[in-house]
């Protein structure tokens, strides 16, 4: 904190106007802070994702492909269906979205069990393959010629998820993640299978001498993963976007990494770790807004937050700094 | 294809992968010492901006890529004294690290030279290009290797001796042991954090070696010029099985593909998104039919 407000006297002409955007901007006014929600959004799916593929015994690094195919696929689904119930369809196209994201993970997964084709590695590799996959596609066959964006057309008008916070984007969506972080903590947490698999991420041989089939839990955490990833970039599409863009969700998937690490992979803790990155994101774009920084300072103050967030022997020190003077 | 049309290919890719073969071999330390360096691409972009602009300032393109090297450098140092010193997630101040990266080289360009886009030093020394008129003309051999920027040669020289670091010097030991099992190292009363620590900077040198080349080739400073080419390295890391040699085929592979898919935007109709993708499918199909290929092996015993 310290260091970021030094940095900011450093690099702008104006720092009190600065600091004051950069931590309260976001809350200055409805337009900012909806937007800061909904930003966190895809994060917390992307963070849940991975919490549960870290604390089983899967890892998946292959998030940002998953998000980006989730995303282009519910995309598809809505253009093929222009006339469809906007329910029905718009159901059917997450869950399409959804599955993609899924199956790209689980195929890792599959690969793992069957031949122990390391996770890291192939889920990586396969994500980015899907990424170049979908840049052609929306670039190419699914351009939409009236746009001079790198984009599809828009979906049709009942797909759009329902805006609850006006003018922002802030929509729907963010009951379906809270939803999510409890649906995903109560399945970890409450039930047998859940259990289970996070005996396996703990120690897999002691799982498997207490009877549990430990290799249906490489696959089973993959496709959880992938899914949550799928849903959150379908999410994007049908409640932010209303359409796929070229990169749209660049950085969801590595950033989900980061907010499930900040959270130590509790599902409940990833909506806090996930505002908290998208509010570092959205006190930039308010710094950059309202004074003389530019976005990518905001960039340089987010990359110290982050150094320091993690830090333990810091944590450890200010706790023994007040040992010593209690 | 005819000869005509598939050397030229080959000898850009052999160009093309030099800047991954240099930053995947740095990063093969800190692999092998227990770390996922995920800020390789940050690392390589901070060498990319200070190599051009010091060379572009001092005239003298040693200098320029000595600079290059030391701001890389820094700035690894920095990541690991977070990661090492601070015990912060080696994930998260990787990610911090290229968001620094991608954020300083910006701020530095519009402080310097008053523009965030395309940046020209057309007064920066180009790389010298190695030719050797009486090699040249050997077949195969002139075509491919000769010709080149001296930092690929550089890189070649780079991965012999990472190769007998690595494999032959009781540094290379220790830095395999850490990533193995950091409680050996520490039982014959050696600091696994040290090993660490010199691996990172290892890779922050051969970062800066990759990004300069990237500048120095264009005589320009575009922002993010390294494009992902640090997670490329990752990638060739793994496709290559955390082997020198390894490094060296997974590289070529990259190089041929990206060399392939400038060329074939010209000729065939093949979207470059393919091309680019098909380097990764190859990989997936070939690391999990040698884990097949593993698990079948290790049945039949």
């Amino acid at each position: 904190m310290i260091i970021a407000i030094v940095l900011i006297f450093l690099l702008s002409n104006d720092p009190s106007r600065t600091i004051y955007y950069f931590f309260i901007g976001p809350f200055t006014n409805r337009y900012y802070l909806g937007n800061l929600l909904n930003s966190a959004i895809p994060l917390v799916f992307s963070g849940l994702g991975i919490a549960v593929a870290f604390s089983s015994s899967a890892f998946n690094l292959g998030g940002e492909g998953q998000v980006y195919a989730g995303a282009l696929v519910t995309t598809a689904v809505c253009l093929a269906l222009p006339n469809a119930n906007g329910l029905a369809g718009g159901i059917a196209a997450i869950i399409a979205g959804t599955a993609v994201g899924g199956i790209l993970a689980g195929i890792s997964g599959y690969f793992k069990m069957k031949w122990n084709a390391d996770l890291l590695i192939s889920s990586f590799l396969i994500s980015a393959a899907a990424v170049l996959i979908v840049n052609f596609f929306i670039t190419g066959p699914m351009d939409d010629p009236a746009s001079s964006l790198l984009s599809t057309p828009k979906i049709a008008d009942q797909y759009r998820l329902l805006r609850i916070f006006k003018p922002s984007k802030l929509d729907i969506s963010i009951l379906f993640a809270l939803l999510a972080a409890v649906a995903v903590y109560s399945f970890m947490y409450h039930t047998r299978r859940g259990y289970e698999m996070r005996m396996c991420g703990l120690n897999p041989e002691f799982a498997r001498y207490g009877g549990v089939n430990t290799k249906t839990y490489v696959v089973l955490p993959m496709v959880l993963s992938g899914a949550l990833h799928g849903l959150g970039g379908g999410l994007v599409v049908t409640g932010t976007h209303h359409m796929a863009l070229k990169e749209f969700t660049f950085g969801v998937g590595w950033n989900g990494i980061a907010v499930a690490l900040i959270a130590k992979n509790h599902p409940l803790g990833v909506i806090p770790a996930a505002l908290f990155f998208a509010y570092l994101e959205a006190g930039a774009k308010a710094a950059m807004l309202h004074s003389d920084v530019t976005f990518e300072i905001a960039s340089i103050i987010q990359s110290v937050i982050f150094y320091l967030v993690t830090a333990q022997a810091i944590f450890s020190f200010v706790r023994n700094k007040g040992r010593e003077n209690a | 294809m005819s000869g005509d049309f598939s050397l030229p290919v080959v000898h850009n890719a052999v160009g093309i992968m030099a800047p991954f073969l240099l930053a995947a071999v740095g990063g093969l330390f800190t692999e092998l010492a227990g770390m996922l360096n995920i800020a390789l691409e940050g690392l390589m972009l901070i060498g990319a901006f200070s190599s051009v602009v010091f060379a572009s300032a001092t005239g003298s393109l040693f200098l320029g890529v000595l600079f290059g090297i030391l701001s890389s450098v820094l700035i690894a140092y920095l990541f690991g004294f977070v990661s090492l010193k601070l015990k912060a997630n080696v994930f998260i101040s990787g990610l911090a690290t290229n968001l620094l990266a991608s954020g300083l080289t910006v701020v530095l360009a519009f402080k310097l030279f008053g523009s965030k886009g395309v940046i020209q030093f057309p007064d920066a020394p180009r790389l010298p290009v190695l030719s050797i008129p009486a090699l040249q003309r050997v077949p195969l051999l002139g075509d491919l290797f000769i010709g080149h920027n001296v930092l690929v040669y550089f890189s070649w020289i780079f991965l012999v001796l990472a190769a007998v670091v690595i494999y032959k010097t009781p540094f290379g030991l220790r830095i395999r042991a850490t990533g193995h099992d950091s409680s050996t190292v520490e039982s014959v009363g050696l600091k696994p954090s040290r090993y660490q620590m010199e691996a990172i900077l290892v890779s922050g040198f051969a970062c800066g070696a990759a990004g300069s080349m990237l500048t120095l080739n264009l005589q320009a400073f575009v922002p993010n010029i390294t494009s992902g080419r640090g997670w490329i390295a990752l990638v060739v890391i793994y496709l290559g099985n955390k082997k020198p040699l390894g490094i060296l085929i997974a590289s070529f592979v990259f190089g041929c593909a990206e060399s392939i898919s400038n060329y074939a935007q010209g000729f065939i109709n093949i979207p470059a998104d393919f091309i680019l993708a098909f380097p990764y499918i190859i990989t997936v199909i070939a690391m999990v039919g040698y884990s097949a290929v593993r698990h079948y092996r290790a049945k039949k015993v």
